[in-house]
């Protein structure tokens, strides 16, 4: 029926276009469109490698006089011990701030700041990375700065002094932000006490010295360590020569990570309740995932596409969202990490009164992925999806840069890129179901909320209460930010 | 209607802009420009390569075009334009809108009995509800979910999105450079034929949206701020709107919104990206120039009247603490604007005034910054600090500093390095804003909407004339008790 209304209009619109223009368009399934080749950028022509071994990829870009570069270095929090948490934060402020042998932190940023220029660093779990933006006029000054802050930070006191008073005051307000509690609590609850998931107390933080900064930075920052990416508006031959000045200088050294445990606890299933006097229940339900290098990450990432992660096309949002006006922001995320299993949730933000409702509706799409197989018209989305935005990877060509020097510093096989298209067709119907059985686990469900108790635990009419009807109630004591230890 | 008949205007706007000083470079910003019969403009920034184009439209109208009691309307309407048309998201357009009929009259009734009387008729309200439900389920079969959000993903819609501030609405998708059509087709149909399907759900998803907000440290206070320093102009309320005109808008008022403001005169598009400017504008013609020309819309009347008065405030909750002076500033355009925003310039940032003191010498906070953002109609200056608790540190003390530094602009003005650097840095950062495409068009977007987006050349130009002399010269103009708010908030686990 709706295929006959539509091929009529479209018919009605070819033949009286002229005049009907006026206020009638037809489907966009209607629509032709011409055919479209793209052949993704290949990492290979873009790798450099320099002196002493410091790899790059790098690409000419002269269409803006600007360039951008970035060191992205194989190291992170996760190499942090327990008892100076928060030297990351330390070393995210200070690698610049603290200045370097010959330049004090002061006159770098005026420098930078008169040309124009920005320069950055941030110290993620596993990498860490300065990135530094330029006129392509200011190049060479750039260079020196940049180098002379991987290879020579002297992470002065003063540097010290005002970053531990930043951090320790930013410290303060880290339980009053729901969502920043509910994801830091629901990892803690998945990995336990491990690296992952440290935090820096006042204590931690003011344990960190510049000793512990200089070992940290001679430990880690050497050429072979390091990854550049880079693009922007210079010679790419003439640019390897000014960095080679620069690594032929800087030497290697022998590097061994500390190994750590992959062994999580199994937390109990059950409901984890977080007490915050707000007006609605902020929400995690979910368990360990898996790592992105895992055979099956493609097919993963269709079905949660289909389950919570496309949006608007997607079941939770259609179910939870916009049939029932529940939440603003709900759906399912795999999350990922590298070495270790990610994360596999559900989440929703509702008003108190409705949100075992909510729950009771997201477990619901939990368990129909797992039981049917999606239909036509979901795959044809998703696998679409997929293929057709895939040249949007590219669209920066300082991202791609960055992207495959990740590929690289992770292991990852370098035709990722070149595969990515087949391994999405390659997704069926049963493979879907398939990965959400092997993917979603409702008997070991973590439901975490943050909210206000009592009416969260009252409910309304769809759902009346008490949460336990959803698992044990588990409630979860937050720690004083500053000592870490539980306050009453 | 032939279109070869119709009077065009097809204007090429090709700029070179040549960066001052020796040895620097030249950059290039080239916007074309196509306006249709019907008053809707087109600009077009090709840039040959990955074959992706952003394809953006822009109506001139926020929540600074709403009244009391229709508060957070643009941002409703911006949420309905995803609810389908007339066309998309129904599989029975008359069917479907006979349901709709019927939901609308009861939710009339409801809204009556529940906003219009002090004891309404519980009973009866339930009762309607209970219809609306059985209705609402009825409809749902008629109903194909988000259509015109799964047809823009399943043909690589990416950057799919769109947001509403004060001033300006826009909706945003970037496509492969062969389906572009697709965007012109699916826009010009909800500018034309929108239909405002499951409108009370969607009311209750944007409550929802509000509580996220209100749930955000500080949220509360900094809305009160804003409404005590616009006192009478719209810029008073945020974009958000009052929880209360959430509850009780109708369905009426948004119709009647999308009628005056969603008409093609009173919009453009921007497409960034790998396309060939001639087909896009045969297309544009053929979608966007269907569309009538709507009546012309009433520039926004009330301005922002003198404040003559010293405004203080002081707010406890979650989050950190603040000081906060805000002073009004004329709005963009005016000729003390590139003064006022290369003052923000030198008072911000890591090297930046505030910071240097405030913050590294005297200790007293650890973060300093100010803004300039003049806006469309009326304009703020402000200044935001959080004070360093482990200090000990007194508001008004922090409050005191932020004087002492005004002061000394007032006094002897700015340094000749200071001044070239945030000219340096507010050019460089222009340069930086023509890399991604998103932004491209963004920027370039809106820019049209106010002034054209040839502003953007011009502003540039503007600022590199002004002085020291005029920076002391509009800080000794604003910056004074009688056109200033101080908002002072501090942290406290109550709420």
């Amino acid at each position: 029926m709706k295929k006959t209304i539509i091929l009529i209009f479209g018919f009605l619109f070819l033949f009286s276009a002229a005049s009907l223009l006026t206020a009638q368009v037809t489907r966009p399934e209607n629509l032709k469109f011409p055919p479209l080749q793209f052949e993704p950028p290949q990492p290979a022509s873009f790798r450099l490698v320099m002196a002493n071994g410091l790899r790059g990829y790098i690409q000419e870009q002269r269409s803006l006089p600007m360039v951008n570069i970035s060191a992205i270095i194989n190291t992170g929090s996760l190499y942090v011990p327990k008892d100076k948490a928060g030297l990351e934060a330390i070393l995210s402020e200070c690698l610049i701030k603290g200045g370097t042998k010959t330049r004090t932190g002061s006159a770098i940023e005026d420098r930078l700041d008169f040309l124009g220029g920005t320069i950055n660093f941030s110290v993620g779990e596993r990498t860490a990375t300065l990135s530094l933006s330029v006129l392509s006029k200011d190049l060479d000054e750039g260079l020196d700065i940049f180098f002379d802050l991987l290879m020579n930070p002297e992470f002065r006191e003063d540097s010290l002094k005002l970053a531990k008073g930043k951090i320790i005051e930013q410290m303060r307000g880290i339980n009053d932000n729901p969502s920043l509690v509910l994801s830091r609590e629901f990892e803690k609850v998945l990995y336990g006490d491990c690296p992952l998931t440290y935090e820096a107390t006042k204590a931690t933080v003011e344990a960190v010295n510049q000793a512990d900064l200089k070992a940290f930075h001679r430990k880690y920052f050497f050429p072979k360590n390091i990854i550049l990416a880079g693009a922007g508006d210079f010679n790419r031959n003439q640019l390897k020569t000014k960095i080679n000045k620069y690594a032929s200088k800087w030497a290697n050294q022998p590097l061994n990570f500390p190994s750590i445990s992959r062994n999580f606890p199994q937390p109990e299933p059950g409901v984890y309740f977080i007490q915050k006097k707000i007006n609605q229940g902020y929400i995690n339900i979910g368990h360990l995932g898996l790592e992105d290098t895992n055979p099956d990450y493609f097919a993963v990432q269709v079905m949660n596409f289909i389950l919570g992660g496309g949006s608007f096309t997607s079941r939770i949002t259609s179910k939870v969202r916009s049939d029932e006006g529940l939440a603003y922001n709900c759906g399912s995320r795999f999350t990922y990490r590298w070495g270790f299993p990610g994360t596999m949730a559900g989440y929703v933000q509702t008003k108190s009164s409705t949100v075992g409702y909510a729950i009771s509706l997201i477990l619901k799409e939990f368990d129909r992925i797992r039981q049917e197989p999606v239909s036509e018209a979901e795959m044809e989305t998703a696998v679409n999806y997929f293929l057709e935005s895939f040249a949007d990877f590219f669209q920066s060509p300082a991202r791609t840069m960055i992207n495959f020097a990740n590929l690289e510093m992770q292991g990852k096989p370098m035709n990722y890129y070149t595969t990515y298209r087949d391994k999405i067709k390659a997704v069926t119907k049963d493979k879907v179901m398939e990965a959400a059985k092997k993917y979603i686990h409702p008997d070991k469900m973590v439901i975490m909320i943050v909210g206000d108790y009592e009416p969260c635990n009252q409910g309304s009419d769809k759902f009346p209460g008490p949460l336990d009807r959803l698992g044990k109630v588990h409630r979860v004591k937050l720690l004083d930010p500053l000592t870490g230890q539980l306050v009453e | 209607m032939n279109f070869k008949k119709l009077m065009t205007v097809f204007l090429t706007g090709f700029f070179l802009l040549v960066l001052a000083g020796p040895g620097r470079a030249q950059v290039q910003l080239e916007v074309k420009e196509h306006v249709l019969p019907n008053g809707m403009k087109i600009l077009m920034i090709p840039k040959p390569g990955v074959p992706r184009v952003v394809c953006h439209i822009y109506y001139k109208v926020g929540s600074i075009n709403e009244r009391p009691g229709t508060t957070g309307s643009a941002h409703i309407h911006e949420h309905l334009m995803f609810k389908g048309t007339k066309m998309m998201g129904v599989t029975d357009y008359a069917a479907d809108e006979a349901l709709n009929r019927q939901i609308d009259d009861l939710m009339n009734k409801i809204y009556r009995e529940k906003y219009w009387k002090r004891d309404g008729d519980q009973a009866k309200i339930a009762d309607w509800q209970k219809q609306v439900d059985e209705l609402a389920k009825a409809e749902k079969k008629y109903i194909i979910k988000d259509d015109l959000w799964g047809t823009y993903m399943k043909n690589g819609g990416t950057g799919l999105n769109a947001s509403t501030s004060d001033e300006v609405t826009g909706y945003y998708v970037t496509l492969p450079s062969n389906k572009v059509e697709l965007q012109m087709l699916l826009e010009a149909d909800r500018m034309m034929n929108a239909y405002f399907r499951e409108f009370y759900s969607e009311k209750d998803v944007i409550m929802e949206e509000r509580r996220l907000s209100e749930n955000q440290p500080g949220y509360y206070f900094n809305e009160q701020v804003r409404a005590a320093f616009y006192a009478a102009s719209p810029y008073h309320w945020d974009v958000i709107g009052w929880m209360d005109d959430l509850k009780k808008v109708t369905k009426e008022d948004l119709i009647e919104f999308h009628n005056k403001y969603y008409v093609p005169n009173n919009a453009i598009a921007i497409y960034v990206g790998d396309f060939k400017p001639e087909a896009v504008v045969a297309l544009a013609e053929k979608y966007f120039g269907a569309i009538p020309q709507g009546a012309e819309v009433e520039p926004v009347r009330t301005g922002e009247p003198p404040q003559y008065s010293e405004k203080r405030m002081y707010g406890q909750g979650p989050g950190m603490p603040s000081v906060q002076l805000w002073f009004h500033i004329p709005p963009d355009g005016d000729q003390d604007i590139p003064a006022l925003n290369l003052l923000a310039s030198i008072l911000s940032g890591e090297t930046g005034r505030l910071n240097k003191s405030l913050v590294k010498e005297k200790d007293l906070a650890i973060r300093a910054m100010a803004m300039s953002r003049p806006q469309w109609y009326a304009g703020a200056f402000t200044f935001n600090i959080v004070p360093k608790l482990q200090k000990g540190a007194k508001p008004e003390e922090v409050e005191k500093a932020v004087w002492e530094e005004i002061d000394k602009v007032k006094a002897d003005g700015v340094t000749p390095e200071e001044l070239q650097k945030a000219k340096n840095k507010t050019e460089a950062s222009f340069i930086r804003s023509l890399e991604s495409p998103m932004f491209l068009a963004m920027r370039v977007g809106r820019a049209e909407l106010n002034r054209g987006w040839r502003s953007l050349l011009t502003d540039l130009e503007d600022m590199k004339k002004v002085t020291s002399d005029d920076i002391k010269k509009v800080a000794a103009k604003y910056f004074v008790k009688d056109n200033s708010l101080v908002a002072i908030y501090s942290r406290s686990q109550g709420r």
